[in-house]
C-alpha cells in the first residue's frame, strides 16, 4: 500500500542520502522506519541482510547488524531462521496512535508551541516566497496534495506534510526546504492524532485551500497570513489535547 | 535566433557561445553516455542484475563528477519498470566527489518505480523518448540543492521501448560560477533562463536563481543548449 497521493514521497527521499554523522545506528533505524512509515518497505517485506544494507547505507557492517537488532527490539522488524530466513518488517508496524500519544505525553507545553513558533516562521517565509515564484505547473502539483475527508489519518498526515514541502519547492530554496524537513521531523508521528479529528480536516482543508489560492494569486502576505494559520490549527490542536492530560 | 535592434559585438558573442558550449557539452556527453548504456545493456547476456548495472554506471559516473572544473554534482542511470522486474525500477546514481549512492535502499523495495514515475526528470525522457532538462528545483531525493537535471532515455534497440534514463545533476551554483563572467560580458542585465524563462543565473542584482523574468524589449536572444536561452536583458516579473 502506497501512503502518499503521490506515490513517491519527497520527504522520504532525504531519508535515503547516504549518513554522514549522528549516532549512525539510529540514523539506520530512523530511515527504515520512515521508508516504512512512506509505504516504500511495507509488513512482510525481505529487508536486505546486514552486508547488503551496509553496501546501499554505506555504513559498517557492525553498524548495519547493530541497526538490524534495534529495529528487532523496537518490532519494526522479525527475524525468521532456516531457509527462507531473513528479516522482514513486521506487521502491524505503520505509526499507531498509541505510538503519537505516548510522543506527545513527553512533550511540555512549552516545547509544543515553541516547536509551533519554529515550524510557523519557517513556512511563512517558505509561502511568502513561493507567491513570488510560482506558476500554473507548480499550483497543479500543490492542489494534487490536498487531501479529501474520507482519506485516513495516516494519508493525511503525509498529504499534509507533502503539501507544506511543495511550498518551500514552490519557493525554489535549498535552505528553507531542508529546514522544513528537519522540522517535520521533529514532529514525528504527533500530527498523526489531529488527523484523525474529522473537525480539524474540515477546517485544514479551507486553509490548504487558502493557501493554495494565495501562492497562485502572487500575495505573499496572504499566502504567509493563510500558511500559519494552517500551522497554529495543528498546534493549537495539540496543545489543547495536551491540557487535557492534566 | 536573436531580435536584435544593434548588432552585439563579438565579445558579446564569444561569451554567447561559450555558454552555449559548456551546456550543449554536458547534453552531448550525455547522449554519447545514453547510447553507450543501451549497447552495454544489450550485450549483457544473462538476466540484468543490480550489480551488473552498478558495474557498467559507477565508473562513468566517478569519471563526470571528478572531472576538474566540471559541472557534474551528481549522475546516474534509472531502470524503467521491466528492465529488472515488472514494477521495479533501479537506481544506479552517486554524487559528490565521495561517491554517495544515492537513494539505494529503495532498490531493495518491489514497487521502488512509484518512486520515480512522476518526476519530470524521469517521466518526460520516458514518455517523449527524447532528452530533457528539468528544472531549476530543489532536489529533494538527491542533493537538497538548487539543481538542473539533465536526463535522456536509455534504449537496447532503436524501436525497442525505453528502459531507463541516465541523467546527471547540475548545480546552480556550479553553472553560476561558470557562467557569470560571460553574462557580466554580455550585459549588466543578461540572465540565463529555462524554457519558461525561469531565472538560473542573472547579472542583475534584483533577479535571484528561481525568480520568473522576462525579456527586456529589444533584447538579443541567445541558444544555451537544447532548452535553454540567454537573454541579454530581462527584467523580474
Amino acid at each position: 500500500m502506497l501512503l502518499t497521493p503521490q506515490g513517491a514521497s519527497r520527504s522520504l527521499a532525504a531519508v535515503f542520502t547516504p549518513i554522514k554523522s549522528r549516532g549512525l545506528v539510529d540514523e539506520v533505524c530512523g530511515r527504515i522506519e520512515q521508508a516504512v512509515e512512506t509505504g516504500l518497505l511495507t509488513s512482510g517485506q525481505r529487508l536486505p541482510n546486514e552486508t547488503e544494507l551496509a553496501a546501499a547505507l554505506g555504513v559498517s557492517a557492525v553498524t548495519a547488524r547493530e541497526a538490524l537488532a534495534q529495529l528487532r527490539t523496537s518490532g519494526i522488524i522479525r527475524t525468521a531462521r532456516g531457509r527462507n530466513g531473513g528479516s522482514f518488517i513486521a506487521d502491524d508496524v505503520l505509526p499507531s496512535r498509541e505510538r503519537a500519544l505516548d510522543q506527545l505525553r513527553e512533550l511540555t507545553r512549552l516545547q509544543i508551541s515553541d516547536l509551533g513558533l519554529h515550524y510557523q516562521a519557517i513556512a511563512a517565509a517558505c509561502a511568502s516566497v513561493a507567491a513570488r515564484r510560482s506558476d500554473a505547473a507548480d499550483m497543479a502539483t500543490l492542489r494534487s496534495f490536498i487531501p479529501t475527508t474520507e482519506e485516513d489519518p495516516l494519508q493525511w498526515r503525509l498529504a499534509l506534510s507533502e503539501f507544506l514541502l511543495e511550498v518551500a519547492a514552490i519557493a525554489r530554496s535549498a535552505r528553507l526546504a531542508r529546514e522544513l524537513i528537519r522540522l517535520q521531523a521533529d514532529l514525528g508521528t504527533l500530527t498523526l492524532l489531529p488527523c484523525a479529528d474529522s473537525g480539524y480536516r474540515v477546517r485544514t482543508i479551507g486553509l490548504l485551500e487558502e493557501v493554495a489560492a494565495a501562492v497562485e494569486a502572487h500575495q505573499p502576505a496572504a499566502a504567509e497570513t493563510a500558511v500559519k494559520a494552517l500551522v497554529a490549527a495543528t498546534t493549537d490542536w495539540l496543545l489543547t489535547e495536551q491540557s487535557q492530560r492534566y | 535566433m536573436s531580435e536584435t535592434t544593434a548588432s552585439p559585438d563579438s565579445l558579446t558573442l564569444d561569451a554567447a557561445g561559450e555558454l552555449n558550449a559548456a551546456i550543449t557539452g554536458i547534453e552531448g556527453r550525455l547522449e554519447v553516455w545514453a547510447s553507450e548504456t543501451g549497447t552495454a545493456l544489450a550485450a549483457l547476456s544473462a538476466k540484468i542484475t543490480g550489480t551488473a548495472v552498478d558495474k557498467l554506471i559507477r565508473p562513468v559516473v566517478e569519471e563526470l563528477v571528478r572531472a576538474p572544473d566540471g559541472y557534474v554534482a551528481g549522475a546516474g542511470f534509472l531502470a524503467n519498470a521491466g528492465l529488472l522486474g515488472p514494477d521495479r525500477s533501479y537506481i544506479a546514481w552517486w554524487q559528490g566527489e565521495e561517491m554517495e549512492h544515492v537513494d539505494a535502499l529503495a532498490n531493495f523495495s518491489p514497487n521502488s518505480i512509484s518512486r520515480y514515475v512522476k518526476s519530470e526528470w524521469f517521466r518526460v525522457p520516458v514518455e517523449t523518448g527524447q532528452a530533457h532538462v528539468t528544472g531549476p528545483y530543489v532536489d529533494f531525493l538527491c542533493t537538497d540543492e538548487y539543481v538542473l537535471t539533465f536526463t535522456h532515455p536509455v534504449f537496447c534497440r532503436p524501436d525497442g521501448p525505453v528502459v531507463g534514463i541516465v541523467g546527471m545533476d547540475v548545480t546552480v551554483q556550479r553553472l553560476e560560477r561558470g557562467a557569470m563572467p560571460g553574462l557580466r560580458r554580455i550585459g549588466e542585465r543578461a540572465t540565463l533562463v529555462n524554457s519558461d524563462g525561469r531565472a538560473i543565473v542573472s547579472a542583475a542584482p534584483d533577479i535571484a536563481a528561481g525568480d520568473l523574468t522576462a525579456a527586456e524589449e529589444g533584447c538579443s536572444v541567445y541558444p544555451a543548449g537544447r532548452k535553454c536561452r540567454i537573454w541579454s536583458g530581462a527584467t523580474a516579473l
